[in-house]
């Protein structure tokens, strides 16, 4: 029997060695911008061969609105509803850049109580975009419960977002030199109570509990599953060379082994009153950069948890012109999103509203490096590259 | 996995940083936190190399353009008349620390190109891509000039501040009569819990 297989005794197959790969031509393979993983309409123009992508197109712009013209036309406050619609997963964390740059340039300081407010506001939006990671990126690549999981522990949090801010997704509550009154409570209330409603300590602190909880849980459920680890584990490799001549950033970057964070490196906000890790990944693979967002979650439990605890009192606004107008000047403010690095660069000319804004997102610079991972990769790989990145479309085109 | 240590702000090394930029290039200007180096247009490309080998600033973060302009289609004009031209911005930074750098140079409007980034840091490529589009700037020997958002029949580029935005002409903002009266001095308001 074996001696029929022998190659060199079958005629037909001796003229062509049997080693020699099949020659398939590659095929262009349109991936989106419909597509269940790309989180919103980002379209791939993939040559694949085979299983095997040669390489990668991105093609952008389906969701581009044009912010970066649409600010010249609007006054500064106008802007901070604008700005959270870029990445609604953290709409919030969208308005803090904007805003300590307009405050920079008019030289405001900020009332300790409003930064306190802000920052614990921030860390929730993380961990609201960061438990939309822990959902959509398992059930991306197969696994279909971590998502339910994640939704409901969401809701948490978005709930606690909504009553401080009236809003889930947008809520529009910075202003220029502190945070948004109550309804009813007015710049000139005495009572600093009415900034944040009624049990807000108790109910974060109950939230937070159960953050920390779902950590755990994803840790266990998502980290310790065999198939996960397989579909991740030494997928997509990213260096950190490649990273920083792209400008990745964010949880990216410290999956590739580098430590920035602008939380610790910049004073944006009071971070440096509080105690907290910044979690670093050693192999900048897919699960380095799952690992490293869902150590973020506990990290930015705990912020919120000493935040609460010295919250301290006082007024949440500045003095502030009814009539803002910024002076001239130019600067550029930058601040640790959930996806990475966002910054906006303020180009004033004295008006009401920016000469120009330049609007730098994290998910741009992000997804920029889509053509090199995915060269080489197989097909299948394409989903879980795409989804450890957590990128966001509104984000991407702005 | 492990964690990061402590960092704290060291003033003293970003000093540092900031006059050791300041000696090595003559027209830079530090305002509002933001370090500014002005350079010519014929070194534009020598200065990024100079940033990212001898500064360590090698994170390239963004590319951009202003449309300087005295006759504005929306927004405001400059309050004091500027020369007509193209900005050039671009945003290094590091990794280990908050130092950054934003290039500027200027380029004339009637010959509106410069040298494409690209082979300094392959990351200016799909910035490159989007200020050729909004601006109509002409990048030299970039592997891929062309529309990264836009559609490839659009005509036109939107950020140029002579690019009218129609939906504002169709319709005003409401915005321009939802204050009551704009006052000219600016009125301060009573500090909350003073």
């Amino acid at each position: 029997m074996s001696q029929t297989m022998d190659p060199n005794n079958m005629p037909f197959l001796s003229e062509a060695s049997v080693s020699v790969e099949i020659e398939t031509e590659d095929m262009t393979l349109n991936i989106g911008p419909q597509h269940p993983s790309t989180h919103g309409v980002l379209r791939l123009v993939a040559k694949v061969n085979g299983e095997k992508i040669s390489s990668v197109e991105p093609v952008l712009g389906y969701m581009h609105r044009g912010y970066e013209k649409l600010a010249e036309v609007r006054t500064y406050p106008q802007v901070t509803t604008l700005v959270n619609r870029i990445d609604w997963v953290s709409g919030f964390a969208n308005e803090i850049p904007f805003i300590a740059g307009a405050e920079k340039l008019m030289e405001i300081e900020v009332p300790e109580r409003a930064q306190y407010i802000r920052l614990i506001l921030t860390e929730m939006a993380r961990i609201s975009s960061h438990f939309v990671f822990n959902g959509a990126f398992p059930l991306e690549i197969g696994a279909l419960t971590p998502i339910f999981l994640a939704m409901e522990d969401r809701e948490r949090v978005l709930d606690l977002l909504e009553s401080v801010t009236g809003g889930r997704f947008h809520p529009n509550f910075n202003r220029i030199g502190g945070v948004k009154p109550v309804a009813g409570a007015g710049p000139t209330t005495k009572k600093d109570i009415q900034d944040l409603p009624a049990g807000f300590y108790h109910d974060t602190k109950v939230a937070m509990e159960k953050v920390l909880k779902a950590v755990d849980t994803f840790e266990d459920l998502i980290g310790g599953n065999e198939v996960f680890q397989a579909r991740t584990k030494k997928v997509g490799i990213l260096t950190k060379e490649v990273a920083e001549e792209y400008g990745v950033s964010g949880p990216i970057l410290r999956a590739s082994g580098v430590e920035f964070d602008l939380r610790k490196q910049s004073d944006y906000l009071p971070y440096d009153k509080f105690d907290f890790e910044i979690p670093i990944g050693e192999n900048g693979d897919c699960f380095d950069r799952w690992s490293v967002r869902t150590s973020e979650m506990r990290e930015s439990a705990k912020i919120i948890l000493q935040a609460i605890e010295d919250m301290p009192s006082g007024p949440i606004q500045a003095k502030v012109p009814k009539v803002i107008k910024v002076p001239k000047g130019q600067t550029y403010v930058r601040a640790e999103n959930p996806k990475g690095e966002m910054g906006y660069y303020i180009i004033s000319e004295g008006g009401l509203g920016p000469y120009r804004l330049k609007i730098r997102t994290a998910s741009f610079s992000n997804i920029s490096i889509l053509p090199i991972m995915l060269e080489g990769a197989l097909l299948p790989d394409l989903i879980a590259i795409m989804g450890s990145l957590d990128f966001v479309l509104g984000d991407v085109d702005r | 996995m492990k964690s990061g240590e402590r960092k704290t702000l060291n003033q003293s090394d970003q000093n540092e940083f900031i006059n050791s930029i300041q000696s090595s290039f003559k027209n830079t200007s530090y305002n509002f936190d933001t370090l500014k180096i002005n350079v010519d247009i014929s070194s534009w490309i020598d200065t990024h190399k100079i940033l990212k080998k001898d500064f360590n600033l090698s994170f390239f973060n963004w590319l951009s353009a202003v449309d300087w302009d005295n006759e504005v289609k929306t927004g405001d004009a400059p309050k004091e008349p500027v020369t007509p031209s193209f900005e050039i911005l671009s945003c290094l930074s590091q990794t280990n620390s908050n130092n950054l750098v934003i290039s500027s140079t200027v380029i004339s409007k009637e010959n509106a190109e410069i040298e494409s980034l690209v082979d300094v840091f392959a990351g200016a490529n799909w910035h490159e891509r989007e200020a050729y589009e909004m601006f109509g700037i002409n990048f030299l020997n970039h592997p891929n000039l062309t529309k990264l958002y836009l559609p490839d029949d659009y005509e036109g580029n939107p950020l140029l501040k002579s690019f009218e935005l129609i939906s504002r002409e169709v319709k005003p903002w409401p915005g321009d009569v939802d204050v009551e009266g704009m006052p000219e001095e600016s009125i301060v308001v009573e500090e909350k819990g003073s």
